[in-house]
């Protein structure tokens, strides 16, 4: 529904400022004339500072055409704080927007100021994990999730750890959901968490503890790899965790020549491991006629696999 | 090697000419609104893309080159910095209080600064020593930069992520040359902080994000890398010898191995379903490679390039693994041949001209843009030398070089 202000007796007391593009502009827009007219009763009202109702309801009108408007964000962000509205009646607002506006970066700014002057992230995870079902690798959606699971401690949460086998449980190959594992499991403690300030004899229990859950992970991965074996996904994850436990590559030798052991081989990415391990007991020779396999077998990636060999001669 | 799909496979120079010339001079559609706060970017893609394909001094008349230089200048704000779009601008009811609607934003004041250069003015009019005061304000303790600074004292709002990291470099590159330290009473940014962000948001698998532990995305990584060939602390050759100095890609052989790994053949959303079913089943259409299934492989037709692991091609991102590449002395490393004609015959638009996301999608100006200037990466005949680290021509850089202001500070280095 198109809406304008000349005619609006609420807003007979303001002279709008209509654009000054004169001159030779460059890419002008073909502008409709409800966003022309919008934007000059907003630049008028900015130039007031005026902070009132009626400026939320116009800060919304230009917000539904161009969302990535950078200081419309930001007036709005004064007003609600002008005018004392609870956070959450502006999340209530938020929330159809954001679902018709998904690839907007401004939208989730302003979310997650919000969300942290309500210092409460509840109802949040439903809200993430039903934009997600639009569009399940969406960045700025799950950069938002981190962003919550950072702003309210949820490192190692069950509920985070369960939300992120779901994601990967519907697509082995959801990147993101995980990219969402590993830093829920082994990202973003910050000091002062885990193990800091105690005792002896917890700290060995820790230990152990860490030790069970690495290799927990290594085992999901290679579960997940076992179903498509060339998700290229779950092999950066379990090369990510090995490297994080500081364990070598042969951890995995007997997994990968599962895959390795029939020519073609039935995964590139197991062979690539190979080539690792062969690197890692200096195996020149093993390595080489892996790094020509690769080449043969992986042909978007021939001239990396070329390139590595001759590396190879050098070193 | 060069077999028959070579043949249809040109790049359409009239129509790409013709494109960039209705961008210019005839108003963008409706439906730009939505980047109406983003148009002096634009504004900068279509003077390069005019500038690559050897056309803007055709197209321009004296007084049309002024007058865009004098639009751009009217962008400029008092206290120095460029406001994104006239759409802020509030005219002379713009006072010191209000003034906080109507700031100077970063992607503004790069777009405006390479633009000016694209149209060969001299620079002379801009407020350098306001634009780098307010350059360090936006960049907060943890080496980050904003988008746009409310007040000085409060902290910046927006930005964050590295591309934020890329445009501070390139204004500072652009202002300052890459001298460290104070120039003419001006502080610099804090390079060790900038330098220190990015290897913070370093993935696990050797690309880079847009915060720390996020998912690794190309146009991040193209971002950082630029950032920090901008300010010269990309990892040493061997052949250099060793400094101090604190350098960006903690991992580089895992980096390159990640940029490779971003070529794919699965090239629409068909091939996605159709990879989907094939691998649920084993059979393996790679997400990565292709069939291993005959051994005698013929030479790929098309390799496309994504964004993020295991996603579906699209053009840009042909732009921001390449220029990776291309700094990190490495685009070899690419198969160059299947990439161009995946850009030529299956996402350029062969009546309008320009470039689609992805086949069969009609142009918009960042597609357009970035596609031009992978080509021209690439040596493609009849497009102008390029430099990668600000995506302009070389010839606008060594403009840029050749500027007696811009001289006289760089030899404070
Ligand atoms: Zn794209």
């Amino acid at each position: 529904m198109t809406k304008f202000y000349h005619d609006d007796p609420a807003w007979a007391d303001i002279e709008p400022i209509p654009q000054d593009d004169t001159g030779h502009p460059l890419v002008a827009i073909a502008y409709t004339a409800e966003y022309s007219e919008a934007m000059g009763y907003l630049r008028a009202v900015m130039a007031r500072n005026e902070h009132s109702e009626r400026v939320l309801a116009l800060t919304e009108h230009v917000i539904g055409i161009n969302p990535a408007h950078y200081t419309v964000w930001l007036y709005r962000a004064r007003t609600l704080e002008h005018l004392s509205i609870p956070p959450s009646d502006e999340l209530r607002w938020l929330n159809p927007i954001a679902l018709s506006h998904l690839k907007n970066y401004q939208i989730w700014n302003h979310r997650q100021a919000i969300v942290d002057r309500r210092d409460s992230c509840e109802g949040e995870a439903d809200f993430i994990a039903q934009m997600l079902d639009q569009d399940a690798k969406n960045y700025h959606v799950w950069s938002y999730r981190q962003w919550m699971v950072e702003r309210f401690g949820l490192w190692r949460d069950v509920g985070e750890v369960a939300f992120a086998e779901e994601m990967i449980g519907r697509d082995v190959r959801n990147n993101s959901a995980w990219n969402h594992r590993f830093f829920v499991l082994f990202g973003g403690r910050k000091k002062g968490q885990a193990g800091e300030g105690e005792e002896e004899g917890k700290e060995e229990e820790e230990k152990e503890k860490e030790k069970e859950l690495v290799q927990r992970e290594i085992e999901y991965a290679k579960q997940a790899i076992r179903q498509a074996p060339q998700s290229q996904s779950a092999w950066d994850y379990l090369r990510a965790v090995l490297r994080h436990a500081h364990l070598p590559i042969s951890t995995i030798a007997g997994f990968a020549n599962e895959y390795n052991d029939v020519s073609p081989p039935r995964s590139l990415h197991a062979l690539e491991a190979q080539l690792e391990i062969y690197a890692e007991q200096n195996k020149v020779d093993e390595a080489r006629s892996t790094l020509e396999a690769l080449a043969e077998f992986d042909p978007v990636r021939k001239p990396y696999w070329t390139y590595r060999q001759k590396e190879l001669v050098v070193a | 090697m060069a077999a028959a799909p070579e043949v249809g496979t040109i790049l359409h120079f009239p129509r790409h000419v013709k494109y960039w010339r209705r961008n210019l001079k005839t108003h963008l559609p409706t439906y730009y609104t939505e980047n109406d706060t983003n148009r002096m970017m634009l504004a900068f893609f279509t003077l390069s893309a005019e500038e690559i394909l050897g056309d803007l001094d055709a197209a321009l008349s004296p007084e049309e080159r002024q007058g865009y230089i004098d639009w751009i200048y009217h962008c400029q704000l008092p206290e120095g910095g460029f406001r994104s779009s006239p759409a802020t601008d509030l005219g002379t009811a713009r006072d010191d209080k209000n003034a906080v609607w109507d700031p100077p934003e970063l992607s503004g004041t790069f777009g405006a600064l390479l633009s000016l250069a694209i149209l060969g003015d001299d620079l002379q009019r801009v407020k350098r020593k306001g634009i780098l005061r307010w350059l360090s304000a936006m960049q907060r303790p943890d080496g980050s930069f904003g988008q746009i600074l409310e007040d000085y004292g409060r902290p910046p709002e927006g930005g964050y992520d590295p591309r934020f990291c890329y445009m501070a470099a390139g204004i500072r590159w652009i202002l300052r040359s890459n001298v460290e330290g104070p120039v003419e009473g001006v502080p610099d940014i804090d390079v060790d902080k900038l330098v220190q962000c990015i290897r913070e948001r370093e993935t696990y698998n050797g690309g880079i994000a847009a915060a720390p532990f996020r998912e690794a995305h190309a146009g991040y990584t193209s971002c950082a890398i630029s950032a920090l060939s901008l300010v010269d602390r990309l990892p040493l050759q061997s052949s250099q010898p060793p400094d101090t100095r604190l350098r960006g890609l903690t991992k580089p052989h895992l980096t390159l191995r990640w940029l490779v790994s971003r070529q794919t053949l699965t090239l629409d959303n068909d091939d996605a379903i159709d990879t989907h079913g094939e691998e649920a089943s084993l059979s393996a259409t790679y997400c990565s490679g292709s069939p291993p299934s005959d051994s005698a492989i013929p030479e790929l037709p098309w390799v496309g390039i994504n964004g993020r692991c295991c996603k579906i091609a699209d053009t840009c991102y042909s732009y921001y693994v390449c220029t990776s590449l291309h700094i990190l002395g490495h685009l070899d490393l690419v198969n160059a041949k299947p990439i161009r004609r995946w850009l030529l015959d299956r996402t350029q638009h062969l009546v309008l001209g320009g470039f689609g996301k992805t086949p069969g999608d009609y142009p918009d100006i960042l597609h357009a843009y970035l596609g031009l200037f992978t080509l021209a990466l690439f040596g493609e005949p009849g497009l102008r030398p390029v430099w990668a680290p600000l995506s302009i021509s070389q010839r606008v850089k060594e403009h840029i070089e050749s500027l007696p202001w811009r001289k006289q500070v760089a030899s404070y280095a």
